[in-house]
């Protein structure tokens, strides 16, 4: 995107609490959340070609991390750190879990990594439940501490009015994500342009080529795992603050299982595997389209009994994913170059 | 000085390299030739640390390769191209070329992803046309690979290598694949690194002609045995390497 065109964008996005309600603001939050951890995945999945069903086990380790690092509950392990440490502190726990699974992710490649990466899903299931005294349990679960930016609170609590509309704990969310989103980007634009890219493009295309340049190869496949799983830990901070709990799932499915690791899967595709904005793009199809379909439930009337936003979403992104594969392999970031292309 | 000392190597029962011992000197363009099947490629591989010879050694200076993982040879100024161009085909010429310079730069995500690398990045992507200038692929730097001819790509492997600012250039079988015309436009560029840039080149060939004509050394390999070394005039002269050559031919 050229460089004036983001300011109509910035402009948009800052403005958008000022009009919408808070039921569109969590909608939008959520494709942000969805954005973060696709762009994390495009890195590794398209950048530097290692397949990964893992991400919904990183999403639980960054928003577990959080919970327990910021948490205060007397009969929860909680380290009461202030949430800014606790949201450095997970993304970097997120990055190491990462790295603990760089030794499985030198050895196999492709179709077996996916299905390697896809037992940690499992594996998170299992200590959500039987680490209770960290999650809160399947039950209950348990919230997370408000999060806190030196000593301004993303909370209702004080009263903040911009242009007369009062800024509550959704609007202050909606900011803090927008930045969160803003550095995800920018990072990850910075890393793919230059050395560190290089190398993952080279993993990727021909590790004898690589290796004969100097590219160590499997250092550079944990290192890409390292910046997924931070990225997909941030988006698990953002999630566990978007609900306002942190609940360890009761089955592979839920919030952090298995459809969630094929979801972000699904955004990366859709956007164009490797590109940055392609998978924003492809998150708020993903992840925008059942929270506009639940906002527009009612009016729509198309939902009864088993028929649910969630599952023709599903139905929606599934057939989504095959256009691109049988059409347009680039995803939505080649048809925007196109567009791009067109007006040039 | 790269020096191979009695390599054998061997795949199960077969004996790829048997005893191979020869000498690349600074400065020349040492050519390694051998009918089909003769092990130039498995010697190439012993060389860039892809496979471990059963016995022998294999040194660059005082350097011992074998007991280095392969991705550290690309620093210790050994670059290498590939038989069948071995590139990213998505992405332009320069960023292939720039991987080159992976050994010769720093920085990992951190420092890649705040943009501390920036200046230093501008300054090794000024190298990295120089050398594409150098190969008269300047004009396609910023073309993506996948839209440029094969004759061009293969130029692009050459220039990834020289990236590395090698004093020892690796090439395996550059002319296969090219027509005569592209050959022989192939062989210039060959001898105009060496002329112009001073590194010591191995060249891995099937094709005689092309070899005889530029090379200072040449080491015959044959069932993975050396069977001749020298300048071209004695090697061609040479009634095994003439044996060898028909016999595989015929
Ligand atoms: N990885 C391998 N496993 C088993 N045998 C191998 C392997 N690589 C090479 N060989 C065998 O070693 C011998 C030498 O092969 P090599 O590829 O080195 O020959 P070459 O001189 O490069 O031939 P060409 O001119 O056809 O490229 C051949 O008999 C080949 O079949
Ligand atoms: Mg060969």
């Amino acid at each position: 995107m050229s460089k004036l065109l983001w300011i109509p964008v910035a402009v948009v996005l800052l403005a958008l609490p000022l009009y919408l309600d808070a039921s569109w603001l969590k909608a939008g939050q959520y494709m942000m959340i969805g954005a973060v951890g696709a762009i994390g995945l495009t890195l590794l999945s398209g950048q530097a070609g290692q397949l990964s069903l893992a991400h919904g086990f990183f999403l639980l380790v960054g928003a577990t991390s959080y919970s327990v690092l910021s948490g205060t509950d007397d009969d929860l392990v909680g380290l009461g750190l202030n949430p800014l440490l606790a949201l450095i502190g997970a993304v970097a726990i997120s990055a190491l879990a990462g790295v603990a699974f760089a030794p499985v992710a030198g050895r196999v490649r492709g179709i077996y990594l996916g299905v390697a990466s896809l037992a940690l899903v499992f594996l998170g299931l299992y200590l959500g439940q039987a680490a209770g005294s960290l999650t809160g349990g399947t039950s209950t679960g348990r919230a997370p501490a408000t999060f806190e930016l030196f000593g301004f609170s993303f909370s209702n609590e004080g009263t903040l009015i911009v242009a007369g509309v009062p800024l509550r704990g959704t609007e202050r969310l909606w900011y803090l994500f927008l930045i969160l989103l803003a550095l995800s980007y920018w990072l990850a634009k910075g890393a793919v342009g230059t050395r560190i890219g290089r190398s993952w493009r080279a993993v990727r295309d021909n590790e004898a080529a690589a290796t004969a340049m100097g590219v160590d190869v499997r250092r550079t496949k944990a290192g890409v795992f390292a910046v997924s799983s931070a990225y997909a830990g941030l988006a698990g901070v953002m999630i566990v603050l978007w609900f306002d709990i942190l609940k360890p799932d009761e089955n592979e499915f839920g919030t952090y299982g298995i459809n969630t690791s094929i979801a972000f899967l699904a955004m990366a595709i859709i956007g164009g595997l490797g590109s940055i904005p392609g998978a924003v793009a492809g998150a708020v199809v993903v992840y925008g389209l059942p929270q506009l379909l639940t906002l527009y439930s009612t009016d729509l009337g198309w939902f009864t009994g088993s028929v649910t936003p969630v599952l023709v979403s599903s139905f929606v992104y599934g057939a989504a994913i095959v256009l691109v594969v049988l059409f347009e392999p680039g995803g939505l970031a080649a048809i925007g170059r196109r567009i791009k292309e067109l007006r040039s | 000085m790269l020096v191979l000392d009695r390599v054998t190597l061997r795949f199960g029962g077969l004996v790829a390299l048997d005893e191979v011992s020869f000498t690349v000197t600074p400065g020349s363009l040492h050519a390694l030739i051998g009918p089909n099947g003769a092990g130039k490629s498995s010697c190439f591989n012993v060389i860039s640390g892809l496979y471990r010879p059963t016995s022998g050694a294999v040194r660059l200076g005082e350097q011992n390769l074998l007991e280095l993982r392969p991705h550290r040879l690309a620093g210790l100024g050994i670059g290498r191209a590939f038989q069948n161009t071995a590139l990213s085909t998505h992405s332009t010429v320069l960023d292939n070329v720039l991987l080159g310079r992976h050994t010769l730069t720093r920085g990992g995500f951190i420092a890649c992803s705040l943009r501390w690398t920036r200046r230093e990045e501008k300054r090794h992507a000024a190298r990295a046309r120089e050398i594409c200038d150098f190969l008269g692929i300047g004009a396609a730097v910023d073309q993506p690979l996948g839209s440029l001819p094969y004759g061009v790509t293969k130029k692009v492997d050459i220039a990834r290598a020289l990236a590395v600012e090698p004093n020892l250039l690796l090439l395996d079988e550059p002319a296969a694949g090219l027509n005569t015309e592209e050959t022989a436009e192939l062989a210039a560029t060959i001898g105009q690194i060496r002329t112009d840039l001073g590194i010591a080149i191995l060249l891995v060939e099937h094709d005689m002609d092309l070899v005889m004509g530029i090379a200072d050394q040449v080491t015959v390999l044959d069932f993975g045995r050396v069977i001749a070394d020298g300048t071209p005039g004695d090697v061609q002269t040479d009634p095994d390497v003439i044996k060898a050559y028909l016999g595989a031919t015929t």
